[in-house]
């Protein structure tokens, strides 16, 4: 054990006798350099931290969630300025738990309301619509033709004569179901809001938007002032409620879940104080272990911070992810180098040793972790590319603070001699059959052709059963209301309500007519929109529809006064022209200003991905069949519609992206390795965990969406270094020309504890989201927890088991060069591909 | 080569010439030529007429849907219809034979109590016909001023093609019916539709409104329409003559029986007249809103329903009508009785029954 290194290594206990300047020139730049090495690194440390402290922003954008090159979402990007009513809005419900609505108190908190919205900057004050805005009027035919006037009677006072006249107002302009609920309970305001704040031209800041709702209305209106159960989560027991829904406040609420979210950050790194310490007995290394890691954070968050990105639900989870590999790479630094100190070796010259035999070997694992965040690059996704961006940028700063910084500061501050004997003594106990050893010895019985079979026929019929289970994977969202937050979070319980008391859900798809100025108008455009709802109204999913077409019927039967049969397209431009013209004043949102897009949208009973690929065949397939260069029918626009095609990219992407992580991974093991034997054994674990990851995911009924995405690339990315470290040395012992089982069981006792302790640092890590109020996170903690122990797992039992079926061989093909390797020392001219002078000595 | 390449795209492009290769799919097919389409929705969706076919109820509504039951609107079965236009009024003057008119002029026959149909006549042919007709009388009675009027109307008719809608239709028999619509439209057959006669220089509607409605009382035959025109089938003169009436605004119908006759329209109006149409009266039916459609029930009562959904009874002895016990609660724009004595009303949101009062 550590023989190999020891005629290169010898144990030096005086700084004299060392030749300073031995070893590459990046360590002797580093190492020779100290005190100016650790200044330059302060300083960075300082400004970067300046950098996340002053400049980092929590900010969620609608814009960065949607796939931006996919075919519909251009669709809805190039015509987003003629779809009104489609845009980014709020739902605010004011309800009445003591009576109705037609109380005039209740009016004047409904007023209270809509005025505080109004003046909210951001909203799109034009299209609001409320009880109280002008724009939402009533219509009735006469025996002298049409009477029409705005619902809020103009001279409203709070009469009983008024509020018979606003009932009967309400009935005549037919909004029971939209505006108002059809228990009279509630109504709602319906808010669109700006992409950029009129007064400032900035987005709009959802939280400052939220916290208004909670402040000025929520807090004042339903709490009645009281802010203790405000903040309590509980809804009010006053008169009134305010209910609330909508992407801004949906992004609002996942701040504030992700501001929660943040605390575990602390609980991850208290984690890993123990993790850490329980494997060192030393405070000093590990606090030295913890601090590296967190200042890799501190960097990361100051890079990402530098180049304007922000935090968003999705990238929150890179921090976590950086710290959790940089303490493990950090504490393989530790520990050569407590080995070294506790042979006698003097600090600064451990901490060399340490850098010589690890540099190499860490950047390469730094190097898979990045394929696993750079293959997320090629989904078309900006808040993944931001996560994939950022991440990189995390690993690229492990090279730093893990890789140089950390044995650096070793070299300072030295380990405590206790813990040091400690070391040597377990690593002493793990070569031979004693306690700690025992287990690991255990490990060996793989190697055997018995326990072989025992573990690839587990594995296999694990893996059947796993893609049997993993081919009900579902792709996007599988409950109603939002899947980001629980289902009893105070805006799950608001959509619930609004979706039970409101006849129009709020997942909404919308097909975009396109046509030449005027064109909306023409009788086959409306006898195809209206073909094009019936087609969608076929599919049960579809609630029900609604068009510009909807509105010419009613008008038409209006001008026939009121006539049903006459609920109808009419042939005759000049009734269509009319129709339009009445339609603009009520509902303006139904077709553009120019009269050149139509929006036909359908409202779906859910989200769910079969329902919305059921929308979209018939839309597209519609499309297609009635598609002119006149008059396009484009998918699609609402959110459903921007979730449809989201999911389109997502699975995709979940294709590809797997596709890209193997063979970026395969290439990685097949460059590291220099054997397609190794490679598979290397990966077929990882394809194990990924088909049970899936299998997971059905149980748990999670579907594949962009916040899962990420989790089977990173499985993968992370998961690949396991076998990195322990393959690498396995090989390199058969190809010394040990038998498999001897060299297996040295790789285990090299690395094997190494292995054991990057599994549980990067699980401890992500495991405390399962407690994140954002479910989605939770989902993710749950997911990355399993992919990181199972794929260590894996790789401890499985690499052995599909070593003996495929690498038994390997030592007796011996290497031609490997003598030669040994003298010349270099790099990539050795057996395998791998230095042993890399070797972890005990990693 | 070159020329061998050039001779090839020739050929292409000759073939494309000859068969429109791009763009064939998205063209566009007329409501008229698109036969309905079966669809689970139909029962669920607008319906706007509905009638008995002998043992047989017989429905009609957007789209082209024509649904027929035989347990009294329970279960209804669609027929198969050549178009898809929105069909307004049903009309089976004997089990097997019945008419359906609606939108684009269409008139449709079916001669298998309503499981087929076949278009006897649409909108792109009326025009030519009323030409046709009006030039020859113009021709044959140069005297006459009115004509030439009748032939321009027709004109217009021919150049704003197939946009008229037939608001109903009423058969004496499978031979004699009528076809009424919007702005004095009103055909004659005697044939049982394999012909049809103008007839607007027949009625006593000299602005051109709308024929909203045409029925029978048993002892005479009535059209509603707009602006409170009521028209009387005169069979002396063979025209329909107006009748005074104490409302101005539109009758969306009228329904009697011999010696008793009423006609109900626009906010909530019902009047009612006994001595054939001579003398008028208010029937008070407490709602403001439009009554659109009417029945006799197995106890020989009027009931009428409105577009919010009400429906009211006439009883002896009661100067105003009294609401059903059972509302139909939507919109309701037809309803007939059923052979066993339930009522059938259909309305924006499809047929419903209701157990007979």
């Amino acid at each position: 054990m550590g023989n190999i290194k020891q005629d290169l290594m010898p144990v030096i206990r005086d700084l004299s006798d060392f030749d300073q300047h031995s070893g590459n020139r990046l360590e002797r730049w580093v190492f020779n350099y100290r005190p100016l090495f650790m200044l330059l690194m302060t300083l960075v440390t300082l400004v970067l931290g300046y950098m996340a402290v002053t400049r980092l922003e929590i900010r969620p954008s609608f814009e960065k969630m949607i796939p931006q090159s996919q075919p519909y979402i251009q669709n809805f990007l190039n015509n987003r300025q003629s779809l009104r009513g489609l845009g980014n809005s709020v739902r605010v419900v004011v309800e009445n738990t003591q009576g109705d609505i037609f109380d005039p108190e209740y009016l004047e908190v409904l007023k209270q309301v809509n005025d505080q919205l109004f003046l909210t900057d951001g909203v799109d004050r034009a299209w609001m619509k409320s009880l109280w805005s002008p724009g939402v009027r009533w219509t009735e035919v006469t025996e002298e033709g049409f009477q029409g006037g705005p619902v809020m009677p103009d001279t409203y006072k709070g009469t009983p004569e008024d509020l018979e006249q606003l009932r009967r107002n309400i009935s005549r302009a037919g909004i029971v179901g939209s505006l108002v609920a059809s228990d009279f309970k509630s109504s709602m305001l319906i808010v669109p809001l700006l992409d950029k704040a009129s007064a400032t031209g900035q987005a709009i800041d959802y939280q400052q938007f939220s916290r208004m709702l909670e402040e000025q209305l929520r807090k004042k209106i339903e709490f009645a002032g009281d802010s203790t159960a405000h903040q309590s989560g509980a809804e009010g027991n006053g008169p009134y409620k305010i209910r609330v829904i909508g992407f801004a406040k949906l992004m609002a609420d996942l701040i504030d879940g992700l501001v929660q979210v943040m605390m575990f950050f602390g609980l991850a790194v208290f984690t890993s104080l123990l993790i850490i310490y329980l494997y060192t007995r030393c405070w000093r290394s590990t606090f030295l272990v913890v601090g590296c890691s967190l200042i890799a954070v501190i960097w990361q968050l100051g890079i990402v911070a530098w180049l304007g990105y922000a935090i968003d639900p999705y990238s929150v989870l890179v921090p976590f992810l950086i710290f959790a590999i940089g303490v493990s790479h950090s504490a393989q630094k530790m520990n050569g180098i407590m080995q070294d100190i506790a042979r006698g070796t003097h600090k600064w010259i451990a901490a060399r040793y340490t850098f010589r035999r690890l540099f190499i070997a860490g950047v390469t694992a730094l190097l898979a972790d990045a394929v696993g965040f750079a293959v997320l690059m090629l989904i078309d996704i900006p808040v993944i590319q931001d996560l994939a961006i950022t991440a990189s940028i995390g690993v690229a700063v492990l090279i730093f603070t893990s890789l140089l910084l950390m044995p650096v500061a070793l070299s300072y501050v030295g380990v405590g001699s206790k813990a040091a004997e400690r070391a040597l003594k377990i690593d002493r106990q793990s070569a031979g059959d004693h306690g700690f050893g025992r287990l690991w010895s255990l490990l060996d019985r793989f190697t055997t052709r018995k326990w072989a079979t025992g573990a690839v026929l587990v594995a296999t019929l694990l893996g059947a059963g796993g893609y049997v289970i993993s081919l009900q994977l579902q792709i996007g969202d599988l409950d109603s209301g939002a899947p980001e937050l629980r289902a009893d979070s105070r805006y799950n319980r608001d959509n619930a309500y609004i979706t039970s008391h409101y006849a129009l859900s709020s997942d909404l798809f919308a097909v975009m007519v396109k046509t030449p100025p005027e064109g909306c108008l023409n009788y086959q455009t409306l006898v195809l929109a209206d073909r094009l709802a019936w087609e969608l109204q076929q599919y049960p999913g579809v609630q029900a529809t609604s068009s510009l077409v909807n509105a010419v019927r009613q008008i038409t039967a209006g001008t026939y006064e009121g006539n049903p049969k006459l609920n109808s397209i009419q042939r005759n431009q000049n009734v269509l022209n009319y129709a339009a013209q009445q339609a603009s004043v009520n509902s303006p949102e139904l077709f553009n200003t120019d009269c050149s897009l139509m929006p036909v949208i359908a409202y779906l009973k859910d989200h769910k991905a079969e329902t919305l690929d059921a929308v979209v065949a018939i839309a597209s397939k519609f499309a297609q069949e009635n598609s002119t260069e006149d008059r396009q029918f484009l998918l699609a626009a609402g959110s459903a519609g921007i979730e449809a095609a989201t999911n389109i990219v997502v699975r995709e992407a979940n294709r590809s992206m797997l596709l890209y992580v193997y063979a970026a991974v395969t290439i990685f093991c097949l460059i590291t390795f220099r054997s397609w034997r190794a490679t598979v054994v290397a990966l077929l674990p990882l394809v194990l965990t990924s088909i049970l990851c899936e299998a997971l995911m059905v149980g748990m009924g999670i579907g594949v969406k962009v916040a899962t995405l990420p989790v089977i690339a990173l499985g993968v990315g992370i998961g690949v270094d396991y076998a990195l470290y322990l393959l690498s040395v396995q090989l390199s012992f058969q190809r010394q020309g040990l038998s498999l089982a001897d060299a297996y069981r040295k790789a285990v006792s090299f690395t094997g504890r190494v292995v054991g302790l990057v599994g549980i640092t990067l699980a401890a890590g992500v495991v405390c989201w399962a407690w994140s109020p954002i479910k989605f996170q939770a989902d993710m903690g749950i997911l990355l927890t399993f992919m990181f122990l199972w794929n260590m797992l894996g790789a401890l039992i499985l690499i052995p088991a599909l070593s003996h079926f495929l690498l038994r061989e390997t030592g007796s093909v011996s290497c031609r060069d490997s003598e030669e390797a040994k003298e010349t020392q270099k790099p990539g001219k050795e057996c395998g591909g791998f230095n042993k002078k890399q070797l972890p000595q005990a990693m | 080569m070159d020329s061998l390449k050039n001779t090839l795209l020739a050929i292409l492009c000759t073939a494309c010439g000859l068969v429109p290769c791009a763009a064939q799919a998205s063209s566009y097919v007329d409501v008229l030529d698109m036969p309905a389409k079966p669809t689970a929705l139909a029962t669920r969706s607008p319906l706007l007429g509905v009638t008995r076919a002998g043992e047989r109820m017989v429905a009609v509504g957007q789209r082209g849907h024509i649904l027929y039951s035989d347990d009294a609107g329970k279960h209804w079965v669609q027929a198969q219809v050549p178009v898809s236009s929105d069909l307004n009024a049903v009309d089976f003057p004997t089990p097997q034979q019945g008419w359906a008119v609606g939108n684009d002029g269409v008139v449709l026959h079916s001669s298998d109590a309503g499981a087929t149909w076949s278009k006897q006549l649409d909108g792109r042919q009326i025009g030519d016909l009323v030409v046709k007709y009006y030039s020859a009388l113009a021709q044959a009675q140069p005297d006459n001023e009115s004509w030439p009027g009748f032939v321009s109307e027709g004109e217009r008719l021919v150049e704003e093609g197939a946009d008229k809608p037939f608001l109903d239709v009423w058969f004496a028999d499978d031979k004699l019916g009528y076809a009424v619509g919007v702005f004095n439209l009103i055909l004659r057959t005697e044939d049982g539709g394999q012909n049809w006669t103008p007839f607007q220089d027949r009625t006593d509607n000299p602005q051109g409104f709308h024929l909203n409605a045409i029925a029978s009382t048993g002892d005479a035959l009535y059209i509603a329409g707009e602006q409170g025109l009521l028209l009387k089938w005169d069979a002396a003169l063979q025209r329909f003559n107006a009748l005074q009436t104490p409302y101005q605004g539109s009758f969306f119908g009228v329904i009697g029986k011999p010696g008793d006759v009423m006609a109900f329209g626009l906010r909530g109006n019902v009047v009612r007249s006994t001595d054939g149409g001579q003398q008028w009266r208010d029937v008070p039916s407490n709602t403001q809103v439009s009554i659109t459609a009417a029945v006799i029930n197995a106890q020989g009562q009027y009931e009428f329903f409105s577009q919010a959904g009400d429906a009211l009874i006439d009883q002896a002895g009661a100067a105003n009508l009294q609401p059903l016990a059972q509302q139909p609660l939507s919109p309701v724009a037809g309803a007939a009785i059923a052979p066993d004595g339930s009522l059938v009303v259909v309305g924006n949101r499809g047929a419903q029954t209701l157990p007979a009062q």
